[in-house]
């Protein structure tokens, strides 16, 4: 991995350092090294000199394009390096309104998906020293020796699943698009929790959010999360108890889920950053697999000018409320 | 061993409640034997109203008047807005007192200038009060009172008859604009202060208002050759045990619902600028 | 007292002491280890790095109710809610006990003492356990815990070759051998050695709390925030915050009032009804948490509020941890910087 990362890393640098330099750009949104080289946090560079501590390597995890939010309001241009996540993450931005196209440099960054320190940690035994990538391989340095396993098996959770590693939408493709991706087992978590009883399925969420410390990470690292005030925090009339109760544990949960139906861009950023890892993508795709099914295959992100089912009408809708 | 919870509210009653201005009460509260606790002025109580919830407002009345407890509370949020609809005879949670207090030892012997703006005045009005009881131990007073408005003054007949009389006390009334049925003074508090042209010798001077208002008197203060030891002031910040732990309050090292909410401005100088 | 008892015959011993208090335990919950209360079939994670929500929350709960309301008509009754139970904390680690003690400053030591806690604090008897296994995150060497070795511990644990150690140091833990004494046999070690390597990520603390002092309005805070997400993780794995919240559950006629974990990296943390916010944008909430830990809780109690439990490290989404921010402060070894 690293000697094609640098040759990429050195492309993008290239392409967005000429862009700061020229003033097209005032910001770029990257990311850096953190303290161990499996960790990449995000960069905000605004000189020549920041933009040397611009990595790309498979640990970018972090989506940038929620951070437009904020960095629009102190400059005019913003650059963003985007994978495929995050250039849906920008759609849903812009298609909230929340973000101006003309306002955005978007640099797109196919991505084969980010690999899980947990697991090529548990897989190396001995202490891991470090990674290389050949041929859809990782290759594992241990003080032991050296492991081979296959780079997909080693993925996070939201990558693992991912259909679109190539930025949908960007004022420049910075590498080589690598296709889309075939994944016949996106919905089996679904399928699986759909088959329980109701009793069943209810004893699993209450078990799972039990956990739920209400840190609210899920929500703040949520491309689809953009209101300026959410109902949580409303006080007059107050909805969200605070109490850590199994009934305010669902309420936040199902209300911020049906809050982003047809709206979830599957990124999966809320279950990465829960520290509890509860696993909240599954409620988010219950949500596209029932909208998928009530009114035809949508997804959210791909396409901005396609508005989301919940948000158009067509004579044709399901309405099995009404009906009886 | 057991320890009292320092949480836990004691019953009060709700005696009466008078409307001030369109957005102001005032609450006079009893316990169960006259006063809830022992106070000082410019200490506060946590209020409770069940499911509502607590909020922490400053003793109005003096600790001299020994029956009951007032509170001025503009209607702002939830427990407020709430307390505002209450009757007489109504029970609610109480307890206190939060705070340090205004130094009343330390200024003694002073010439005293109070300044206050709007609802500000309610926590001077406990140490005015106190002073004024015990009126041998203070020198001068002099009380600056402003409101945007005549209908947005508090406690107008205490200020204008009560107060005005004391003995040694000249008390000066603004307000922000003209009004038809106001003949005096107009102009903004901070603008009066230089006016009235204060001399600091022997002085201390007490202001409570919006932060705007307070900022602006602190540069006039300053300009009058006031020094920052001769200045104090009362803060006001969201508070939810009033105990100095929860950490809404935290401002550097100090607690303001614990080591405040009264600072001198040599102190407010020394912490950072969050409140 | 110096007992043992095999590692395999340990579940005896939880059945044991969860007969008489509740008994909290590391215990594997789905993918996620955390302190909970044992009960049977439960899957003890001894050894597990790091649990990720540190114990503090045996002490200051989630969420605590304290009193019961009734209304009715304009009368009022509150009654006090009191929690007697006896508590038994095993496997607290050295760092999370340090941790715990820092905590006892503020709500024990500082009047008015918090009777919730104080209560909770003297009904728990604390069985620490020396580390085995520090994970890549863990920095404890730096703020002077000895990974071997809990000072405050009521009984200090080892576990070595198949076999946990337990020493009782107070009358709670002599107390709490001596009920299990028909599962103990004796031990004779006197000292564990076991070399524990930990990081410091090239941090030097020294004198640090004194130079931020001045440094409320440094450019570091500037950069520093940007990257933060104004979520609560790190204050709720963080071992050492102590920000709660006092909240009503209930309806008009009857219901409780509870104490809950609360944030200052929330915005409406600080917000007030009238509006102002003393703490508007996140640079200002990124400032407190770390100021708070780096230099006002060390100006009252002469020590940094952190304990390397690298729990921040692990769980920011974005990184944005404290050994980042003793680095943008300048906390950094020179040959580091």
């Amino acid at each position: 991995m690293a000697e094609r990362n640098l040759e990429q890393l050195e492309k993008i640098r290239e392409a967005v350092s000429q862009d700061l330099l020229s003033g097209r750009i005032e910001l770029l949104l990257g990311w850096e090294k953190g303290h161990y080289w499996w960790q990449s946090r995000p960069l905000f560079a605004s000189s020549e000199g920041d933009l040397a501590r611009l990595t790309w390597d498979s640990f970018c995890a972090v989506n940038l394009s929620r951070y437009l939010l904020d960095e629009l309001k102190d400059h005019q241009k913003v650059g963003v390096l985007v994978k495929g996540c995050d250039s849906r993450a920008f759609n849903r931005l812009l298609q909230d309104n929340m973000v101006q196209r003309d306002r955005v440099i978007l640099y797109g960054l196919p991505c084969p998906g980010i690999l899980d320190y947990n697991l090529l940690a548990a897989e190396a035994g001995s202490k891991l020293k470090g990674i290389t990538e050949e041929n859809g391989q990782v290759i594992l340095k241990t003080e032991d020796g050296e492991i081979e396993v296959n780079r997909d098996e080693m993925l996070m959770v939201k990558c693992s699943e991912c259909l679109y590693p190539d930025p949908v939408v960007y004022d420049q493709m910075l590498l080589e698009p690598l296709g889309q991706k075939e994944v016949p087992e996106r919905f089996k978590a679904v399928n699986e929790l759909e088959a329980l009883s109701s009793e069943e399925r209810f004893a699993y969420w209450e078990k799972e959010l039990s956990r739920c410390l209400r840190c609210y990470a899920c929500r703040q690292a949520c491309p689809y999360c953009s209101c300026r005030e959410c109902f949580v925090e409303q006080e007059n009339p107050r909805w969200q108890g605070r109490a850590y109760q199994p009934s305010e544990n669902f309420l936040f949960h199902l209300v911020r889920a049906y809050h982003g139906a047809g709206r979830c861009i599957d990124c999966g950023e809320c279950q990465r950053a829960c520290p509890v890892n509860i696993p909240l993508q599954e409620l988010n795709r219950k949500l596209i697999k029932d909208i998928n099914e009530l009114y035809g295959d949508y997804e959210a992100g791909v396409d901005a000018e396609k508005e989301p089912p919940l948000l158009t009408y067509r004579p044709d809708d399901p309405a099995a409320f009404s009906e009886k | 061993m057991s320890i009292a919870n320092p949480l836990m509210p004691q019953m009060a009653t709700i005696l009466d409640i008078t409307a001030e201005t369109p957005d102001v009460k005032t609450l006079r509260v009893s316990g169960k034997d006259g006063l809830p606790f022992e106070f000082m002025p410019g200490q506060c109580a946590m209020l409770s109203v069940l499911p509502v919830g607590e909020a922490i407002f400053s003793i109005t009345s003096s600790p001299t008047c020994r029956d009951c407890l007032e509170f001025s509370i503009k209607n702002v949020g939830k427990v407020s807005s709430y307390l505002h609809s209450l009757a007489p005879g109504q029970q609610i949670g109480i307890r206190g007192p939060y705070g340090n207090g205004f130094p009343v030892d330390q200024i003694k012997g002073k010439d005293l200038l109070f300044i206050g703006g709007g609802i500000g005045l309610a926590p001077l009005r406990s140490l005015i009060g106190y002073c004024f009881a015990n009126r041998d131990d203070y020198g001068q007073i002099d009380i600056v009172y402003g409101a945007r408005s005549p209908a947005d003054m508090i406690r107008k007949s205490e200020v204008k008859e009560t107060w005005a009389e004391q003995p040694n006390t000249n008390v000066h009334l603004t307000v922000d604009a003209e009004f038809p049925d106001w003949k005096g003074h107009i102009g903004f508090v901070p603008n009066y202060v230089t006016e009235l042209a204060f001399t600091p010798a022997n002085k201390v001077a007490i202001t409570c208002g919006p932060p705007i208002m307070i900022k602006f008197v602190l540069q006039a203060l300053d300009k009058l050759g006031f020094a920052p030891e001769q200045v104090i002031t009362t803060l006001e910040m969201r508070m939810k045990c009033g105990v100095g732990k929860c950490g809404r309050c935290n401002l550097g090292s100090v607690y303001v619902c614990k080591d405040g909410p009264v600072f001198s401005l040599a102190e407010l100088n020394e912490l950072p600028g969050e409140y | 007292m110096k007992k043992m008892i095999a590692a395999d015959e340990l579940a005896k011993l939880w059945i044991r002491l969860a007969e008489k208090s509740t008994l909290f335990l590391p215990v594997q919950d789905g993918p996620t280890v955390l302190y909970q209360p044992w009960k049977d079939g439960a899957q003890v994670e001894l050894e597990a790095f790091n649990s990720a929500i540190s114990p503090k929350d045996i002490f200051l709960p989630r969420e605590e109710t304290y009193l019961h309301y009734h209304c009715s008509g304009q009368s009022l009754e509150l009654a006090a809610v009191e929690d007697d139970r006896a508590v038994t904390a095993f496997g607290i680690h050295p760092c999370d006990l340090k941790a715990i003690e820092m905590l006892d400053r503020v709500f024990m030591e500082q009047e008015p003492a918090d009777s919730l806690y104080q209560k909770r604090r003297e009904k728990t008897t604390v069985v620490a356990l020396s580390c085995t296994k520090p994970d890549p995150f863990c920095f404890c060497g730096i703020f002077d815990v000895d990974p071997l070795d809990a000072p405050g511990a009521d009984v200090m644990a080892h576990l070595v070759d198949g076999y946990m150690h337990l020493e009782a140091r107070t009358e709670k833990g002599k107390a709490l051998l001596e009920e299990a004494g028909d599962l103990l046999e004796n031990s004779t070690i006197d000292k564990i050695e076991r070399e524990i390597k930990t990081t410091d990520f090239g941090l030097d603390i020294k004198g640090l709390p004194e130079d931020l002092k001045s440094r409320f309005d440094d450019p570091a805070w500037d950069e520093l925030y940007k990257s933060c997400l104004s979520c609560g993780v790190c204050t709720y794995v963080c071992p050492t915050c102590y920000c709660f919240d006092v909240e009503d559950y209930g309806h008009d006629a009857e219901g409780e009032r509870f104490r809950c974990w609360d944030s200052c990296m929330f915005g409406h943390f600080t917000q007030m009804a009238g509006g102002h916010n003393p703490r508007p944008s996140r640079k200002e909430r990124v400032r407190q948490r770390f100021m708070h830990k780096l230099q006002y809780y060390p100006e009252v109690y002469n020590e940094i509020a952190c304990v390397g439990c690298g729990r921040c490290l692990r769980s920011c989404p974005v990184n944005l941890d404290i050994v980042q921010a003793i680095k943008a402060l300048g906390g950094e070894k020179v040959e580091h910087r």
